[in-house]
C-alpha cells in the first residue's frame, strides 16, 4: 500500500487530491495537510473585496469531500520535511500537537507565502495597505474600501491605488481585475468622479501580466495588450505608472522606484497592492539531521524540479525544455511540487534592474488555471508510480494555456469583462515560429459581456469540480 | 494610430447576440487548448 501526501489544497492540492483519490483512494493511504479546513476559490475573492460577493459562496468544507474520496484529512501546518526519513512533521490545528505524517509519494503545493514583510508598511496586518490574496484579507479590503466610498459619499475626494507592492511581485492579473471592480462599483453609487484611481505596477509595460504580454489581430491590424488595456484605462479614467518598483509604504504615502532609477511617492486613501509571494519556506533533513534546505529549495523556498535553471533570460526565452514538465525534484524523486510552490527557471517578462541596482521584474503567474493543470499532471503521475512504475504525463508552461478574465461588476445582464486567453502561457517560438511564439487562433483578448458570462460559469463549474460532485473529471483545470 | 474602444465597439459589447457569439468562440478557443491539455 502507497502512501501519497499532498501538503495544501489550493488549487493545484485540490485538484490533485481528487485525481489521487478517486484513483488510489480505495487501495492506497492518500492524506492532504492544510492549515485550514475550507477550500477557498481564489479569483472570486475578488467580488469579495469590493462586496459583490459574500465570503461564504467562494468556499466549501473540505472534510466532506475527502471522506467522499477516500482521503484522509490532517489540518495543520507543515514545518519540516525529512526527505531520507520520508515523513513530514506537521503542527496540528487547535493545539494538536506535533505528528508525523510519513508518505511514500509527496506534492508540495502549499501555494504562496505572501511576503508582506519584503516591503516595510505593506499589508492588512502590520501594514498601510489592504490585500486580497486571502479570504480574510479580501473582507478586510471590502471593509476598506467601503470606509473610502463612505468618505466619497460625504463629498471627499478619494484616491486609490491597485497593483503590486514589491518590485518583484506577481499576479498582475488580479490586481486589475480588483481596480476595474472598484470603477464598476464606483459608477453604480454614481460616485466615480470622487475617485483617483491609479494603477502602479512592475510591470514593463501594461497589459504585460507577467507573460509578456500578448498581440492579436483586430480591425485588420495588429493590437498589443498594452494599446487593449491602455484603451480600457481611458475608457475608464483610470491613470497608470508601469515600470515601478514598490520600496515602502508609510500612511497615505508609497515609496517607489522606476526604471530610471528615479526615487518617488504617491498619496493614497485606499490602496491594494499586491505582495511578493514566496515558496514554502520548509527546512528540508536528511537522514542525519542535517539541513538541507539548499539542495530543495532556491532562496525564495521555491521547492527545485527538473527545470534547467542558471539560463540567462534571453537563452530561456528560446529555450521551453528549460520549463519543468513533470515537477520532480531531481535529487528525491518521490517529492513533487505544483502551483506557486515549484521554482520557476526564470521570468516569462523581460527581467529590468535600474541603474541603483534594483530588479524590478515581474515574476511568472503560476496561479488558477496553471495551478490545476500542474495539480492533475503530477497527480496522474504519482498514480502511474504507485502502478505501473513509470511516468507517462508531462506538460510544461510552454504548453499550457490560462484565461485572465478580468470583471467589471458581476451582472449577466449588464456586466463586462476583459478576457485574454493565452495559449501557450510560456510563449515556445519553436512549435510557433511567429513573433509571439503563441497559437494565434487561441490567444485572444476582447471586452464584453460575454467575458462576464465567461466568470460566472468558471467559478460555478470550478467550484463543482472542486467538490468532486458529478462529472467534475469533465470540467478541464 | 492608437486603438481606442468607441461607442460602436462599447454597444457591440452589451449586445446580446453578438455576446453569446462571443462566448461560443471563446469557449472553443479554450477547449481546443484543454484538447492539447488532456492528452498531455
Amino acid at each position: 500500500m502507497a502512501k501519497v501526501v499532498v501538503i495544501g489544497s489550493g488549487f493545484a492540492g485540490q485538484t490533485a487530491a481528487l485525481y489521487l483519490g478517486d484513483a488510489l483512494g480505495k487501495k492506497h493511504e492518500i492524506t492532504v495537510i492544510n492549515k485550514y479546513d475550507i477550500f477557498g476559490y481564489t479569483p472570486s475573492w475578488v467580488w469579495v473585496g469590493v462586496g459583490q460577493m459574500e465570503p461564504e459562496k467562494t468556499t466549501f468544507k473540505l472534510k466532506p469531500v475527502y471522506d467522499k474520496f477516500h482521503i484522509n484529512f490532517v489540518q495543520g501546518t507543515a514545518r519540516s520535511i525529512y526527505v531520507d526519513d520520508q515523513y513530514v512533521l506537521v503542527d496540528k490545528a487547535n493545539g494538536g500537537g506535533e505528528e508525523k505524517t510519513p508518505y511514500d509519494y509527496l506534492m508540495i503545493a502549499t501555494g504562496a507565502r505572501l511576503n508582506f514583510a519584503g516591503t516595510p508598511g505593506l499589508g492588512p496586518h502590520d501594514g498601510y495597505t489592504a490585500s486580497i490574496c486571502s479570504l480574510s484579507h479580501a473582507i478586510n479590503a471590502r471593509d476598506r474600501l467601503f470606509e473610502a466610498i463612505a468618505r466619497m459619499e460625504k463629498g471627499e475626494r478619494q484616491k486609490i491605488v491597485v497593483g503590486t507592492g514589491h518590485p518583484g511581485a506577481t499576479c498582475q492579473g488580479a490586481a486589475f481585475e480588483y481596480l476595474t471592480n472598484i470603477h464598476k462599483v464606483l459608477e453604480k453609487r454614481g460616485l466615480r468622479d470622487k475617485a483617483d484611481l491609479l494603477w502602479l505596477s512592475n510591470e514593463p509595460a501594461l497589459g504585460d501580466f507577467g507573460v509578456r504580454g500578448l498581440r492579436i489581430k483586430k480591425k485588420g491590424r495588429a493590437l498589443t495588450s498594452d494599446e487593449f488595456i491602455r484603451a480600457v484605462f481611458e475608457l475608464y479614467g483610470i491613470k497608470w505608472q508601469v515600470q515601478t518598483g514598490v520600496r515602502k509604504v508609510e500612511p497615505g504615502k508609497i515609496y517607489w522606484e522606476n526604471y530610471e532609477g528615479e526615487e518617488g511617492e504617491t498619496d493614497f486613501d485606499f490602496a491594494m497592492l499586491i505582495p511578493q509571494f514566496l515558496g514554502p519556506g520548509f527546512t528540508y533533513y536528511d537522514k542525519d539531521g542535517n539541513d538541507v534546505t539548499d539542495q530543495m529549495a532556491n532562496k525564495g523556498g521555491f521547492v527545485l524540479v527538473d527545470a534547467i535553471y542558471g539560463l540567462d533570460w534571453d537563452t530561456l526565452a528560446e529555450t521551453p525544455e528549460a520549463w519543468p514538465a513533470v515537477y520532480q525534484n531531481r535529487k528525491y524523486k518521490n517529492i513533487f511540487a505544483a502551483g506557486i510552490a515549484f521554482a520557476p527557471p526564470g521570468s516569462i517578462s523581460r527581467p529590468f534592474v535600474n541603474p541603483n541596482g534594483l530588479s524590478i521584474t515581474a515574476a511568472p503567474p503560476r496561479t488558477g488555471m496553471i495551478s490545476g493543470i500542474i495539480g492533475r499532471i503530477v497527480a496522474l503521475n504519482i498514480i502511474d508510480l504507485v502502478k505501473r512504475g513509470r511516468m507517462t504525463h508531462a506538460e510544461r508552461m510552454t504548453e499550457m494555456f490560462a484565461a485572465c478574465i478580468a470583471s467589471m461588476g458581476d451582472s449577466l445582464w449588464d456586466g463586462s469583462a476583459a478576457t485574454i486567453v493565452i495559449y501557450p502561457v510560456v510563449p515556445d517560438p519553436r512549435t510557433y515560429p511567429n513573433e509571439e511564439g503563441r497559437d494565434l487562433f487561441v490567444t485572444d483578448m476582447e471586452m464584453g459581456l460575454a467575458g462576464a458570462w465567461m466568470k460566472r460559469m468558471i467559478h460555478t463549474t470550478f467550484m463543482h469540480k472542486l467538490q468532486g460532485r458529478i462529472g467534475w473529471k469533465l470540467i478541464p483545470e | 494610430m492608437t486603438f481606442e474602444i468607441t461607442e460602436k465597439d462599447a454597444r457591440k459589447m452589451n449586445n446580446k447576440l453578438i455576446q453569446l457569439w462571443r462566448f461560443i468562440v471563446l469557449n472553443l478557443k479554450i477547449l481546443k487548448a484543454v484538447d492539447h491539455s488532456k492528452r498531455s
